[in-house]
Parts: structure tokens; C-alpha cells; sequence
């Protein structure tokens, strides 16, 4: 009988073993693909949100802008250019920006601020500052009516540590004031009724501006209010201005919402006496995937006439790349760790069935099977138990992978507010079946050919006559 | 009583007589004032001038009215390019302020900012607003007579005395013996090392004074960068009073 066949019939003859070990891989498989797939989907939906809501996967800009953004290293965005970059296939939209440093002031208060030139339309492409709109305020107004109406103890408690904030969502005022879901109908609608703010957005050719929440509050101005900003402007003349404010914008980060204003690039490029001028453009691409995204770097990258340069996302998020990566590492040694205890869990079944079939390899090497015969045996067991485990344990993560890829993992609470406040959905996403799926399992693969080496050490070094005593 | 009167009439007028004849042995200092007051007049004056600053990959010009009385009064107001047309600068004693009128400001300069560039030029706003003196804020001496584009110069050092405000160490200014034109002059810092210089040519008959009527400066660490003034018009000692240097005048005058 050839030995793959006896190798089969083995594996059932005791079927409970053979499942235990089998279950083993099984699990190793499983989780090892799960937990990678996790890592990597959030990784990727990290990037996703930074890429598609501020940078974009490539940007024009001129080649010194990188290392002196300044006014005097922007670029004259010409017809020429526009029609060139948007002969590549692979772009859909542009969406310009005009980016520099000013001094905003109103009466005695003065800041240095951030300014950024956009379009009011296209930018909803990629940054959507409109959805940053102030919509809900707790002024000490709204609060005192709201205390007035007939609301839950703990929202009223509420109102006063939340005093003066913005919202520009609803969920996230639901969420301060502390009001349950099941409560929400019947009291929310009342509360954003109170809290209302009445907000503008920006129009081409006008001279108004949006501020960020914090920069308003610091400089004390409101919508219809007057700011004032001086700066330097292209090749050192003076940039000073007036400008109404239209609308207060919340941004999620502190540090750019105490110092962002944002006014139509048209706008922008006058207050900096540099008109057609740009300090990057952001593509739209309609392929996002690294193939299409390179290969659009490289055929237009050749096209752009000097000074221009383009910068692929890799480029102008290295930062953030550089945490992912730092991030990645302590996975990779969770993933790690995750391995070591498969391997023991593998490797002890096998201890634990090379034990228990002492005597009957025994027996059957004093009946005449050559050594090599029976590890060659033993080894085809492994290997099916092996397969059967790996084949298992992908069979069953792929669905739920899957599943999960188009059902994340949703967070709710504080978690989902921190998630939303940086304008990402609060989701854990599953990564999309690639490479890592081979290398998981080839890893496993690995694990459990180690494993068939103590058996098949054990059957050589055998001596028959203390096994069959066994 | 009368003839002590006389006395010393006398030599009063012995003394100037003396300084007169020794005009040609004047002091270092005495030729840094003449220099001084040849070029921004002895009351007051009135220039109109372009500056054009060249960098390596641009250059922009931009023009200018400038007033001056004595040395604590300056006003200047841009007529060219067309978005910085109104802007005014005023100096009042130790004082400046800035008007700008698409904002409708009028902005004091604080001393931090006297260093920095003036419209993006090479030049400080010290430099145009001349806030420190280069008669009082420095002693001064002849250190050689040298030949500059043909015309003969005295050579002077002029090292800023310890409690003056001024961004300088030392100055060298080459000052033609005939004319009192400052041909060029070099400016080191606290530690000797050279930052700029400056060179006068295109000598003109201005207002009944010759006069060099174009100025280039060019700071030494930044190779291809330079500012270009020239003077197009000038008026020494204009009927001018105080009243004209004020914030109010800033935000009428044309």
C-alpha cells in the first residue's frame, strides 16, 4: 500500500486526535489572518482619510516649495498646464490651493495665522471644509433658554462644562450632552433648535473669509465682522487687507483651528499680489490604487515643464508614514508573539501523538517496517493535518473578512468622537484580500513542518524493544 | 566791557578764519557731516526716487517720495506699483509708524522690526528712516586717501560709539575730496565681518548740487541679490514745517 494512502487512513482511524490537531492549525491560521487583516485595514484606512481629505494622492507644486514654502516659490498655473495634467487619463479634477503665513489682527489683537486659498467649490473634492461649519453653539444665550425647557438633570449639568463650545455636528453635541439615543428624538430636535448658528460659506471673487472656532474666539470677531491682515506678499511687496468674515469653521485639530483662515483662492492670490499663482494643486485621480497613482507620477512627472514638480502621497505624508511604520513594527512582534504561541500549541499535539503512538511504531518496526517507510508516514500525516488546518482556517476567515470589510467594526462612544472629530469614520475595517493571505498561511505552513521533525527524530533514534515495552 | 566784546569777535573770527583756510585738513568727522548734509540737505529736502530690488530669479521696482527736516523728520510715500500706491511711512524722532490705506491702518513699527527689510529690499527700514546719525553715532577717522572711479576720496573709518542703537560695528565710506559724495561705503558688523556695500555713481546736477543719482547695494552672504535706488528728482531745503511730518498728513498726502 503506497504510504500517502496508509498516511489517509491513519488520520482516521483516531478521529479525535487528528481533529484536535487539525484544530490547533486551524485556530493558528485564523487568527493570525484576522488580526493581520485588521492591522493592515486600519493602517490603510488611516491613510485613505488623510490622503482623501487633505492631500490627495498627488499634488503639483513648484520643486522648491517643499523646502521654503514661501510666496515666492508658487507657480503660474497657466491654461497650458491645466490642459497637460488633465490629459492624463488618470485624472479627473484639480483642486487648487494657495497656501501662506499673514498677521490677522482686530483692534488691539494681532496673531499670526494660517492662510489658505481654496476653491469654494472643488475643495469639497477633498478637504470638505463646508462640512466644518459651525453649526451648533452653546452660547451663554442658548444655555440659559435651554435650562429654562424641560430637560434631563444630567444634560443641564452638562451645558455648563460645554459652555461656549461649537459643534459641527449633531452626534457630537448628542454625545457632550450626554443624551442617550432613545432620549434623542424627543429632545434633540429643541436643543438644536436653541443652538442653532446661522453660518456662511465662502464665494469666489468676494473678499470674505472663514475662521477657524478657536482663531474667532481668540480674536473676538464674529460672522459680518471685519478682519484685518498684513503679510508679505510675491517678491516682497506688501499684502494687506480687509476682509468680512463669512463663517467660523471647527476644525478637529487645535492647532490649526487657532490659526486657520480660509478665503477663496482668487481672493488669496490678490491679497498676495501674485494672481494665477499657486503654491500646490491637488489631483484627483480616479484610480487610487499605487500601480495607477506611480504610473501617473512617472508619465507626468516627465511632462511637467520646470519648476514644477509632482509629489506622490508617500512624499508629502512621510510623517505620518513614518508612524504607520513604527506602528506596523509593534504589530509585527504582536503578530509575533501570536506565532510562538501557535507553534507551542501545534508542536504539543504532535509531542502529545508521537507519545501516545510510541508502541505502535514500535510494534511495526519489530514486525519489519523499514524506519524511513513509517516517518515518511508520519510525515504525510502531518501534511494533510497541516493543509486540512490552513485550508480550514482560510475557508473560514475569508468569509468574515470579507463580511467585515463591508461591515467594519464600528466604535461608539468616546472612541467614535475622537474618530469623528478628526473627520474619520469611526470604523475598523478589514483589509481587502492580498498578499498577506499567502504569507499567513505560509507561515503556518512553516510552523508545522517544524513540527514533523521531532516525530520523525523520534521514529530514527527508536529503539524497539523499550517501545514496545511503552 | 565793549572791548572784550571786540576781543573776542575777533577771534571768533580768527578761529573760523583759521577753519576756513585749513579746509583742506578737515576733521573726519567735519567731512561725514558735509557728506551728510550735501545729500539729505542742510534743513530739509525732497526726492523722488525707484528702488528695484533684483534677486536671482526676479526683480521688482518700486517708487517713492521721499521728505525729510533735520534729522528727526521723514515721511515717504509710495506712488508705485499700483497696490502699494498710499502707503506712507512717517518717522518722528525715535518713532515710526506705517499707513497702509487698503486697511486702513496706521501701524507703529516697534524697534525689533528697524533691522528688517524695507518693501522687501535690501535696505532696512533704519536705513531709509536714517533713525541712527552717522554724524553723532560714531567717531570717525581718516584712515587713507584712495582713488574711487577716478576721483580722488578720503578714506574713513567710522566705528559706532558704545551706547549709540545702531546695527553696525564699523563703516567705511569713501568720500570724494571735491564734491563730498559718498563714492562707497562698507558695513561690518559687531565682529569686523563685511555684510554689504554700497556704491554711489551716475554723478547729476540736482537742485544746483552734484549729486550721484544712483546707488546699488549689495549684501555680501547672499550672491546674486542687490537693490538699485535711483534718484530722479531732488529739492534741498524746502519750505517745510514740522506740522507737514504728522499722522494725519500720513493718509492725505498724494
Amino acid at each position: 500500500m503506497k504510504s500517502y494512502l496508509l498516511a489517509w487512513r491513519n488520520l482516521w482511524r483516531n478521529k479525535r486526535r487528528t481533529l484536535i490537531t487539525v484544530a490547533s492549525v486551524f485556530f493558528a491560521v485564523f487568527f493570525a489572518l484576522l488580526m493581520r487583516s485588521l492591522q493592515l485595514g486600519s493602517y490603510d484606512h488611516m491613510f485613505r482619510n488623510v490622503i482623501e481629505s487633505y492631500t490627495g494622492y498627488i499634488q503639483v507644486q513648484n520643486e522648491d516649495f517643499k523646502d521654503n514654502s514661501t510666496v515666492d516659490n508658487s507657480f503660474d498655473f497657466t491654461p497650458e498646464i491645466k490642459q497637460l495634467i488633465l490629459k492624463d487619463k488618470n485624472v479627473t479634477n484639480l483642486v487648487p490651493r494657495f497656501e501662506s503665513f499673514a498677521l490677522a489682527s482686530t483692534g488691539p489683537l494681532t496673531k499670526g495665522v494660517l492662510v489658505m486659498g481654496i476653491d469654494p467649490e472643488k475643495e469639497s473634492l477633498l478637504s470638505n471644509v463646508k462640512e466644518r461649519l459651525v453649526r451648533y453653539k452653546l452660547t451663554d444665550k442658548a444655555i440659559d433658554t435651554l435650562k429654562k425647557l424641560n430637560l434631563p438633570e444630567k444634560v443641564k449639568s452638562k451645558l455648563d462644562l460645554f459652555r461656549g463650545e461649537s459643534y459641527s455636528s449633531e452626534s457630537i453635541l448628542q454625545l457632550d450632552l450626554g443624551i442617550k439615543d432613545k432620549e434623542a428624538n424627543s429632545i434633540l430636535p429643541e436643543i438644536k433648535r436653541v443652538t442653532s448658528f446661522s453660518n456662511g460659506y465662502l464665494t469666489a471673487g468676494k473678499k470674505e473669509a472663514l475662521l477657524g472656532d478657536k482663531l474667532a474666539k481668540y480674536l473676538n470677531l464674529n460672522i459680518g465682522d471685519t478682519l484685518v491682515m498684513i503679510g508679505q506678499g510675491y517678491h516682497g511687496t506688501t499684502a494687506a487687507e480687509k476682509f468680512r468674515i463669512a463663517g467660523i469653521v471647527k476644525l478637529p485639530t487645535p492647532d490649526i483651528d487657532n490659526k486657520i483662515v480660509y478665503l477663496p483662492v482668487d481672493v488669496c492670490q490678490d491679497f498676495y499680489n501674485a494672481p494665477g499663482m499657486l503654491t500646490s494643486m491637488a489631483l484627483c485621480v480616479k484610480d487610487n490604487n499605487d500601480k495607477a497613482v506611480n504610473r501617473t507620477l512617472r508619465s507626468l512627472g516627465q511632462e511637467l515643464p520646470s519648476p514644477l514638480r509632482l509629489l506622490g502621497w508617500r512624499e508629502m505624508n512621510a510623517l505620518l508614514i513614518n508612524q504607520m511604520d513604527a506602528d506596523n513594527k509593534s504589530g509585527a512582534i504582536m503578530i509575533g508573539i501570536l506565532y510562538l504561541v501557535i507553534a507551542f500549541g501545534i508542536f504539543g499535539t504532535v509531542l502529545m501523538m508521537t507519545t501516545e503512538r510510541r508502541r505502535e511504531f514500535g510494534v511495526l518496526v519489530a514486525i519489519g517496517m523499514q524506519k524511513s517507510k513509517l516517518a515518511g508516514i508520519v510525515t504525510f500525516e502531518m501534511i494533510y493535518i497541516g493543509l486540512l488546518g490552513i485550508l480550514s482556517g482560510v475557508a473560514v476567515a475569508l468569509p468574515a473578512i470579507i463580511i467585515g470589510q463591508y461591515n467594519p467594526i464600528r466604535f461608539s462612544g468616546e472612541y467614535a468622537k475622537v474618530y469623528e472629530s478628526y473627520g474619520m469614520e469611526p470604523i475598523m475595517p478589514f483589509m481587502h484580500i492580498n498578499y498577506y493571505f499567502l504569507w499567513q498561511s505560509v507561515i503556518v505552513a512553516l510552523i508545522v513542518a517544524i513540527a514533523i521533525s521531532y516525530p520523525v527524530r523520534k521514529i530514527y533514534k527508536m529503539t524497539v524493544v523499550n517501545s514496545l515495552k511503552a | 566791557m565793549k572791548k572784550l566784546l571786540k576781543t573776542l569777535f575777533f577771534s571768533g573770527y580768527l578761529i573760523s578764519t583759521f577753519m576756513v583756510l585749513s579746509a583742506q585738513g578737515l576733521t573726519a568727522a567735519e567731512i561725514i557731516k558735509k557728506a551728510d548734509e550735501k545729500f539729505n540737505g542742510e534743513k530739509s529736502s525732497m526726492m523722488v526716487m525707484s528702488m528695484t530690488i533684483i534677486r536671482p530669479t526676479w526683480q521688482r521696482t518700486v517708487e517713492f517720495k521721499n521728505w525729510t527736516m533735520g534729522r528727526d523728520y521723514a515721511l515717504t510715500l509710495i506712488t508705485a506699483p499700483a497696490k502699494d500706491v498710499g502707503q506712507t511711512f512717517l518717522k518722528r524722532g525715535n518713532e515710526m509708524w506705517n499707513w497702509n490705506p487698503s486697511i486702513s491702518r496706521l501701524i507703529k513699527l516697534p524697534p525689533s522690526m528697524m533691522s528688517q527689510g524695507w518693501m522687501g529690499s535690501d535696505y532696512t527700514n533704519d536705513d531709509i528712516m536714517k533713525e541712527s546719525s552717522v554724524v553723532n553715532d560714531y567717531t570717525h577717522e581718516i584712515t587713507g586717501e584712495e582713488t574711487i572711479e577716478g576721483r580722488e576720496c578720503y578714506r574713513i573709518k567710522m566705528v559706532a560709539k558704545e551706547n549709540a542703537a545702531v546695527v553696525w560695528g564699523h563703516q567705511v565710506r569713501w568720500v570724494d575730496k571735491k564734491e563730498f559724495l559718498v563714492l562707497k561705503a562698507e558695513y561690518y558688523d559687531e565682529d569686523g565681518v563685511l555684510i554689504r556695500t554700497e556704491t554711489g555713481s551716475d554723478i547729476k546736477d540736482m537742485d544746483g548740487r552734484m549729486i550721484e543719482t544712483r546707488i546699488v547695494l549689495t549684501p555680501v552672504d547672499e550672491p546674486g541679490n542687490s537693490t538699485v535706488i535711483i534718484i530722479k528728482d531732488i529739492k534741498f531745503n524746502i519750505p517745510v514745517q514740522e506740522s507737514f511730518f504728522s499722522q494725519q498728513n500720513m493718509k492725505n498726502i498724494r
